[in-house]
């Protein structure tokens, strides 16, 4: 199974680069995992490509493993999540939220859905609005 | 607030859940004044739409007054009249840069859920499944909406909703279909289905300078209102005759139609014999989740070198794709959930120079309350139902 996953980002490389380090946008899952990050022009007028690898990065072969036991979850996925919320911030400026996610994209709560509904006053607090 | 919720298969009520709430800087908050049931919310309540959950309101098709805004937002003020697009889209993306917005890169938080099913994620959509986002939707007294600043287009106090409602979905809906089918005028263009969005597809192929269009459908009410409301200038009942692609053909000298609109999707009721069969058991079983008959014989009909444009709504997978035709006879097919934002402005110039009245598809008005009713008839066609419209 391949442990790299890619997004594209519409901004310069030196934006993306500049704004990955800041302490407001830093991808904090890739960051842990010490995955190898690199950044590339896209054609055209598309942005920035980030792509990450989890099994070259650090000084770990199989770090995507090692990353996936102290977690207790895929790595894989967490660094999906943490790159589209990387492009959603920096494109959008907000991470989207629906009733069923309201925490935004997150790979836990993929297979336990809320109802698409509005939240309680009690549980808005829950999922930090 | 009251809300129409999904319960299961066949199954929605009106109950009472919490007001929303703004979750973002961007979102503002819209009191409803009118929504209505979409051919698509059908799909829904018919169960044949994966990730759906007990609980999900509906509705993607609705106006009103903005009552809150996020401090994000700078273009709407509490107390503007909105209609709000069907596609949530951030206006930020590449895609939405391009005037893509139904597949914009940003609005659908299960993205990861989207990407399994289709290969990539795609616009979230106001309650239509979390496959779409999980977004609580417009049958309800408010919504939440996201972007504020993107989707929602300001109407004037002097038009009733019911001609403006239609911007939210299934007039620019038919018009894109129209559009896709890049009219110059002369063209003969088929439209299947003259439900609501087939009513507005062969109203735009009119209004874009098709010299004669086609409905097809099974209901003689809807083909009425097809000729006497939308322009079309003939029509096909496939429950009388099924063959449908010889008809076409009979009716255009061979040639077969220039365009052919397709606004029926996944559930399509004109199948033969043995292919029908074979459908209903696929989808029954869950191997096959989508009844192609609208689109195989689209593929059939069309004359070599014409396109094939797809607005009916498809989930999953077909069988029996006439590949062989659709590759020798060189057609193109276009397809997708509308781009609504690039046609909000333009379509409702045209209501309010009169060039169209949308509220010529509304048969039923009904309160929120009565929203299950409203589905059970517009299901079932009851009463020449060709559009239902609630009202909280």
């Amino acid at each position: 199974m391949t442990a790299k996953a890619a997004i594209t980002v519409l901004r310069s490389r030196e934006e993306i680069q500049q704004l990955w380090q800041s302490s407001e946008y830093r991808p904090k899952y890739i960051e842990g995992a010490e995955a190898a990050v690199t950044f590339v022009d896209a054609p055209g007028d598309r942005g920035t490509e980030i792509h990450v690898d989890l099994e070259h990065g650090g000084q770990n072969a199989k770090l995507g493993e090692i990353v996936q036991k102290l977690t207790g979850a895929a790595a894989l996925p967490k660094v999906k999540d943490d790159l589209r919320r990387f492009k959603q911030h920096v494109e959008t400026r907000v991470i989207p939220r629906s009733e069923g996610s309201p925490e935004g994209e997150s790979a836990e709560r993929k297979f336990k859905q809320r109802p698409a509904q509005p939240l309680e006053e009690s549980e808005l607090q829950k999922v930090g609005v | 607030m009251r809300a129409n919720v999904w319960s299961g298969r066949n199954t929605v009520q009106v109950e009472n859940v919490p007001d929303p709430k703004i979750l973002n800087d961007r979102d503002a908050i819209v009191k409803i004044t009118s929504t209505a049931i979409c051919g698509s919310d059908l799909h829904l309540y018919d169960g044949y739409v994966p990730t759906m959950k007990k609980g999900d309101i509906l509705g993607h098709e609705f106006m009103g007054e903005v009552v809150a805004t996020g401090r994000g937002v700078t273009k709407l003020q509490i107390g503007d009249r909105v209609v709000v697009p069907f596609p949530i889209a951030c206006g930020d993306c590449w895609s939405c840069r391009h005037e893509l917005y139904s597949v914009c890169e940003n609005s659908n938080p299960n993205a990861g859920m989207a990407e399994k099913f289709f290969g990539h994620p795609t616009a979230g959509i106001y309650g239509y499944s979390h496959l779409t986002g999980g977004y609580a939707g417009g049958q309800a007294e408010y919504a939440r909406v996201p972007y504020a600043d993107v989707g929602p287009i300001k109407i004037e106090d002097d038009i009733e909703d019911e001609k403006v409602l239609f911007l939210s979905d299934i007039f620019p809906t038919g018009f894109f279909g129209a559009d896709l089918c890049d009219i110059q005028g002369g063209e003969v263009i088929a439209v299947f289905g003259a439900g609501p969005v087939g009513q507005f597809a062969i109203a735009s192929s009119i209004l874009l300078g098709a010299e004669r269009v086609i409905a097809i459908d099974q209901y003689d009410y809807r083909l009425a209102m097809a000729v006497n409301k939308a322009g079309a200038t003939e029509t096909i009942n496939f429950s009388e005759n099924p063959d449908i692609v010889e008809q076409l053909k009979e009716m255009t000298g061979g040639r077969g139609p220039d365009a052919v609109i397709d606004a029926v999707g996944m559930e399509a009721a004109h199948g033969r014999g043995p292919v029908h069969a074979y459908d209903r058991v696929k989808q029954a079983t869950r191997s096959e989740t989508d009844r192609g008959h609208a689109l195989r014989d689209a593929i059939l009909a069309c004359r070599p070198g014409g396109i094939v444009s797809v607005i009916g709504a498809y989930g999953g997978l077909i069988d029996k794709f006439p590949a062989g035709a659709f590759m020798n006879k060189g057609l193109q097919m276009r397809t997708g959930q509308c781009h609504v934002q690039k046609y909000l402005q333009p379509l409702y110039e045209r209501v309010r120079n009169g060039e169209i009245d949308p509220s010529f598809v509304v048969t039923h008005r009904l309160e929120l309350g009565k929203a299950p009713d409203g589905y059970e008839t517009f299901k079932h066609k009851q009463d020449e139902c060709v559009k239902v419209v609630l009202k909280p």
